[in-house]
């Protein structure tokens, strides 16, 4: 650990003796920066620069799992460098960060932009990240077996069981039921189904409540033999997922939408041109529901160059940077004027009233400063209800009584929406 | 009065040969163990800054007694070494015999047998994990979602793996023994059967209380096979000391409990190497009667 920050406070000492020279500003920037992600992002970095005379902008590579970026993160900034000036944030991150004093509050106007998405960037009432592009979890779902999409759960149920059944689909329904944020995202869309919620009006827990408890019951009685959910996504994450519904061995999928165009590739899918996209459907009392992800662009508290990482922050959310990004990168705008325009539907790969109708039905995950511990606690309860070793009941409760437990250690109590 | 002399002559060139040793370790040992106590006794969570890092006494290990999923670790732990170092020795007594004996080829036989050792844990583990993943064998059975059977896969790639190790230390034990001894006890009339229990395991007991203890004290430290086989789960059910350890320490950032986990850990393999020493001196004394 020690040796890790050591490693990055000489990693920063070294290139701001590189950089730092008599001429020019220098600003780095740390995100996403594989693939054609990567060569976008290289593309948009160079055109700002073009346009600030005397700066050069590097960017610094993180891993891409979020775990593992986040973990560099939180050394980086505990040890307060000053490099990368821009991050790079997940969506369930702002909070901790605002928290905890290592980004700086930001003057910039968000009406544009999707409210559940600007609500998770703000800690205390105080903007500290903008949205950069939204994710929303889609429930995939195969035009050569079914008319329609499932109007309510309990259709979803009938459509993916009759499709095992008589149309010889080897599972109704698969996602990602790894013990990891994977499975959260999905309970969290049946949560919002179900009609129940982690936290209330008031900051309290109420991820025990009975909605919730429906909720889970029908997650775990869905899996197995009897069932239309496959045992083995107990140990999948998106991309197996993917890789069975690519492959025609299931009638339905939850998943993001990266999975969009590798679906259509006839070169490699199974199921091209017979595809189509919704949100979860609802049960009684309960509402549609897509989880909400996504990307956000933040400043490093400790940058040297504040205003100049507020104007590439600014530059990277405007709409034609965003336009660009949804044309390369099929990543959904975090700005809702984009998408009454005609540009958008043009760019994106993807129907774009389904898109909307996804994006309408957006469900946040809680803003909490410990949300990824809380995630964690979640995580281990809810894999332990859908492998059996705990009823649905006893692990909500035991969540929530832990999910306490560290608001209180924390001194957050009530301070969570 | 000249024994005397090349004794302390003796005993003086063995602390020189000693020093190194005990310079080194005593260098870099007690530091971090010393900041990994310091840390335990503070509340230190990088992710919550501002609560700052007050001393807390003891409230670290107070909240591990009292934390179900680190009492499932510790019972985790134990129970994976109990279930394997008994098989590893068994099938590693077996292997060094059957080296002891081939003629031909010996260098071959050793060196096939030593394979699994030197592959590298995580890549064994993968490969371990793809042979129990039931997408891609004939099992039809998914071990990974069965809090018991999830066990196996980590269990056989520990036994796989470690087996060769015991078996080249015992061979070196049964190379020690005394080949006149065979040949009397044959003369007597004695059993292969009888031999291997009254001469073989006896006079290689120091032997098997070696590789026993390093198994013991490899298995108390169980990390990576179920890091990458399981990452713990399902849920928790497969989650060793260590593991949670690193959870606690480098996903949550919690140094301070972390730390008092890590120690944890290190009383728990003390003990065990302080129970092996003492029956290795046992063992010896038994040798030498």
């Amino acid at each position: 650990m020690r040796w890790r920050i050591a490693l990055a406070c000489l990693m920063c000492t070294v290139l701001a003796a590189c950089s730092g020279g008599a001429h020019g500003r220098h600003l780095s920037f740390s995100g996403s920066a594989l693939g054609q992600e990567g060569a976008l992002i290289r593309t948009q970095l160079a055109r700002f620069a073009a346009q600030h005379p005397g700066v050069d902008i590097s960017v610094r590579i993180t891993p891409d799992a979020a775990n593992q970026r986040h973990q560099l993160y939180v050394q980086w900034l505990n040890a307060h460098v000053p490099e990368p000036d821009v991050l790079q944030l997940d969506i369930v991150w702002t909070a901790e960060f605002a928290a905890a004093g290592w980004i700086r509050p930001l003057a910039i106007d968000t009406t544009d932009f999707f409210p559940a998405a600007a609500q998770a960037n703000r800690w205390r009432g105080v903007l500290y990240a903008v949205p950069w592009f939204v994710d929303a979890g889609l429930l995939y779902w195969r035009t050569d077996l079914f008319a329609d999409a499932p109007a309510s759960i309990d259709a979803l149920r009938a459509d993916a069981t009759r499709a095992q059944r008589e149309r010889g689909v080897a599972n109704g329904l698969v996602w990602s039921g790894a013990r990891y944020e994977g499975v959260v995202t999905v309970f969290i869309e049946y949560l919002a189904a179900f009609g129940g919620r982690i936290f209330d009006d008031d900051g309290a827990i109420v991820v025990d409540s009975p909605q919730a408890v429906r909720a889970l019951t029908f997650m775990r009685d869905s899996l197995g033999e009897q069932g239309f959910v496959p045992v083995s996504a107990l140990s999948w994450q998106e991309e197996q997922v993917r890789f069975a519904f690519q492959n025609g061995q299931s009638a339905f999928m939850r998943n993001w939408p990266y999975a969009w165009a590798l679906l259509q590739d006839p070169q490699r899918s199974r199921v091209a041109n017979h595809i189509a996209i919704a949100p979860m459907p609802p049960a009684a009392g309960g509402r549609p529901s897509a989880a909400l992800g996504g990307a956000q662009l933040a400043i490093n508290r400790y940058t040297r160059e504040p205003e100049l990482a507020a104007s590439l922050v600014e530059f990277l959310t405007a709409p034609v940077q965003m336009l660009e990004r949804a044309r390369i990168a099929s990543q959904l705008p975090a700005r809702r004027s984009l998408y009454d325009g005609p540009d958008l539907g043009r760019a994106l790969p993807m129907p774009i009233a389904d898109v909307r109708r996804a994006l309408d039905a957006t469900v946040a995950r809680p803003v909490t400063p410990v949300y990824s511990e809380m995630s964690e606690i979640l995580q281990v309860h809810l894999h332990r209800a859908l492998t059996s070793q705990e009823e649905p009941s006893t692990a909500l409760h035991g969540a929530a009584r832990e999910i306490r437990a560290l608001l209180d250690r924390s001194g957050l109590r009530g301070a969570a929406s | 009065m000249i024994a005397h002399d090349r004794r302390t002559a003796d005993s003086r060139l063995a602390r020189l040969f000693v020093a190194p040793v005990i310079l080194i370790v005593g260098a870099t040992a007690p530091v971090p163990i010393a900041s990994t106590v310091w840390a335990a006794l503070h509340q230190r969570d990088l992710r919550l800054p501002w609560l700052g890092q007050p001393f807390v006494g003891l409230a670290n290990f107070v909240e591990a007694a009292g934390d179900r999923r680190f009492l499932d670790a510790v019972l985790h732990t134990v129970m994976f070494a109990a279930m394997t170092v008994p098989i590893e020795l068994a099938l590693g007594l077996a292997v060094a015999l059957v080296m002891h004996r081939v003629q031909r080829g010996r260098a071959i036989v050793r060196a096939a047998a030593l394979l699994p050792w030197a592959i590298p844990t995580v890549v064994a583990a993968l490969v371990w994990r793809l042979v129990f993943d039931n997408t891609t064998t004939m099992f039809g059975f998914d071990w990974f979602s069965n809090s018991r059977a999830a066990w196996i896969p980590i269990a056989a790639a520990d036994v796989w793996k470690t087996t060769p190790f015991v078996a080249v230390l015992l061979l070196a034990g049964l190379q020690t023994i005394d080949q006149e001894i065979y040949e009397s006890a044959r003369l007597d009339g004695a059993s292969a059967t009888r031999q291997l229990f009254t001469i073989t395991v006896p006079l290689l007991a120091p032997a098997i209380v070696v590789a026993a203890a390093f198994r013991t004290l490899d298995a108390l430290r169980l990390f990576d096979l179920p890091y990458v086989m399981t990452g713990g789960g399902p849920g928790t059910a497969t989650e060793p000391l260590s593991l949670y350890a690193f959870v606690a320490l480098m996903e949550r950032l919690r140094f301070g409990y972390g730390s008092a986990l890590s120690i944890s850990v290190f009383a728990l393999t003390f003990l065990v190497a302080l129970a092996f020493v003492r029956s290795l001196g046992h063992a010896s004394r038994v040798e030498a009667s």
